[in-house]
């Protein structure tokens, strides 16, 4: 019967002990970093590195989308919020009613590709023509409207891939293929996560899909795009995103609440100095600057 | 000395076609197990090696190992275990030995199997209102074990609570009747005789709670994270998140990594189970019933 009281106290003592510690004194500066699927493999990669430059700085990298991260900052649960979107005004309003004043970085820029399954013909599209096939109204829903034969697609539907909601990549490929006032036409695959978008549209010979630049693979078309009928088709590439000739390209964007100092400082003064760009470049984004040889 | 007659016949040949069709319906059920676990040992077998076990993510998570997230799956299980238990089998103790069958308690009884009926998302976005946002603990890996003991809690109560109702009555009456009182009974007496059955509810709730995902993605998991956690304050790595980023969320992920991962998680809730079916074995060969 003692026993059991003991057992009983030691376990209560345990619980207390842990509630009554402080979350600082460990020694090493832990900052949270939290959003975008987009940015989330290079931010891990960041990450990674930064393990190197300073031992005493963790850096704890979590995805779940712009939307995520963004909410997470205006929480106040993170020291830096990973967004490949621009925050909204009804946002910022809600931050600062929360007394967080949200300082926008941009730590690079990434191109939103149209993917395309290997097989099919299409080489290029307008603006336009992409909001016809995903835009609420659009009149393009098979590729025979096209005037195209894609082999492997006996339906002739197009299959559109698209992202849930509260991903950054969905609310800028609105803004900008759909207009403001754009909505997308029900009926599309929404993926949980850029990776899936590739994943699909690879395997499926009807998909067209569009997700950022850095997750395409060899067995995918990228399609070109251009901004109106009268201009040129460019390609999706990180000098096309750099120097602005690409129509969908964004910059790709960190958040912190108030102007950075200490330890975020640090970190972001490194992310945007040549090494940290090497690695955006290296995960296929552009950087924010061309990059000393 | 008898004969069969045609509906003795007729009634074994019905018995035996019973028989066949449940013994189908078993084996159905252990062939997906069976499938899994060799795809598994085959895709991710490949991948399994000291060093994958002891090493960190490299690469943008595309090589290495998987340290900080076993080490994080340790970590959150312990924690909740820690949380939940006590307080488990101290409530069953409660509504098996003590509680009135009055309107009261078959509203807490109402409650706990609402509780295991509440999807993980759920208990998830729970857990970020309560511990980290209410409380304060943050991102860590209180507020993420919090969580899942919370979400485990219904499993270890109801476990618990049926194994001590298993030991029978007349137990109990013949220690009261030699003067004991409540306490005495059920710490010689109930407990004892039923804590193979509560381990069994351990087991099964070490297994749901390494596994999740959901709860510990918004309350202490990162995506990644180069150290390894030194308190309950610090947010950590943990396997099954990790499985589901290198499967969904990362570009270029060797196929055998992901296998692997799950190769490892797998077995390390088996490693768990065996343990505490080892005890409860042990012990079930002490009962005396």
């Amino acid at each position: 019967m003692k026993t059991g009281i003991l057992s009983l106290a030691v376990v209560t003592a345990i619980a207390l002990t842990a509630c009554g510690r402080p979350a600082e004194g460990s020694g090493r500066v832990v900052l949270q970093n939290k959003g975008s699927d987009t940015l989330v493999n290079v931010a891990q990669a960041w990450a990674e590195n930064y393990k190197d430059v300073n031992p005493g700085v963790a850096i704890a990298v979590t995805g779940g989308g712009s939307g995520t991260g963004i909410s997470a900052l205006i929480n106040g649960t993170v020291d830096l919020a990973n967004a490949s979107r621009k925050m909204k005004p009804k946002e910022l309003e809600m931050a600062r009613a929360n007394g967080v004043e949200p300082v926008e970085h941009i730590v690079g820029f990434d191109a939103v590709a149209v993917y395309l399954h290997e097989n099919n013909p299409i080489d290029s599209f307008t603006i336009a023509q992409l909001a016809d096939i995903y835009g609420e109204g659009g009149k393009t829903d098979e590729w025979g409207h096209l005037n195209v034969d894609v082999p492997g697609c006996n339906s002739s539907e197009i299959v559109r891939v698209s992202r849930q909601n509260n991903s950054g990549t969905y609310v800028y490929f609105k803004n900008a293929v759909l207009g403001k006032t754009g909505e997308y036409k029900l009926g599309s695959r929404d993926m949980h996560g850029s990776k899936d978008v590739v994943d699909l549209v690879e395997k499926t010979p009807c998909a067209i899909g569009f997700s950022g630049l850095a997750y395409a693979t060899d067995h995918l078309k990228l399609a070109s795009i251009a901004a109106d009928d009268k201009s040129a088709p460019v390609a999706p590439t990180v000098a096309s995103a750099m120097d602005g000739s690409y129509p969908i390209a964004r910059p790709l964007l960190m958040y912190t609440a108030g102007e950075p100092t200490g330890a975020v400082k640090e970190y972001l003064d490194w992310i945007l100095s040549d090494a940290g760009q090497r690695i955006i470049l290296d995960k296929g984004y552009a950087p924010v600057r061309k990059l000393a040889e | 000395m008898f004969e069969s007659t045609a509906l003795n016949d007729k009634n074994r040949r019905v018995e035996k076609l019973w028989r066949l069709l449940f013994c189908a319906m078993t084996v159905m059920l252990v062939v997906p197990v069976l499938l899994i676990l060799g795809v598994l040992v085959v895709k991710g077998g490949p991948a399994i090696s000291m060093d994958f076990l002891f090493t960190d993510p490299t690469d943008g998570m595309t090589a290495g190992g998987v340290f900080p997230a076993l080490i994080g799956t340790v970590w959150l299980v312990a924690v909740a275990l820690l949380l939940s238990v006590p307080l488990g089998v101290a409530a069953a103790l409660y509504l098996s030995e003590y509680a009135p069958d009055n309107l009261l308690t078959r509203i807490i009884n109402l409650a706990i199997i609402n509780l295991a009926g509440v999807p993980s998302i759920v208990h998830a976005l729970f857990g970020v209102g309560a511990f980290v946002i209410f409380f304060q603990f943050g991102t860590s890996i209180l507020a993420a074990s919090l969580t899942l003991a919370v979400m485990t809690l219904p499993v270890v109560i109801v476990a618990t609570r049926e194994s001590m109702q298993s030991v029978p009555h007349a137990f109990r009456e013949a220690c009261w009747n030699m003067g004991a009182t409540r306490w005495q009974t059920i710490r010689h007496v109930v407990l004892p005789n039923s804590i193979s059955g509560i381990l069994t509810g351990v087991i099964l709730e070490v297994s749901r709670t390494a596994g999740e995902t959901a709860p510990i993605m918004f309350t202490g998991a990162a995506l990644f994270l180069p150290y390894l956690p030194q308190s309950v304050w610090d947010q950590t790595m943990a396997m099954s998140l990790h499985l589901f980023v290198v499967a969904t969320q990362v570009p270029g992920v060797p196929e055998h990594l992901p296998f692997g991962v799950a190769l490892v998680l797998i077995s390390m809730v088996l490693a768990m189970n065996a343990v505490s079916i080892g005890f409860r074995m042990y012990l079930r060969g002490k009962k005396k019933w």
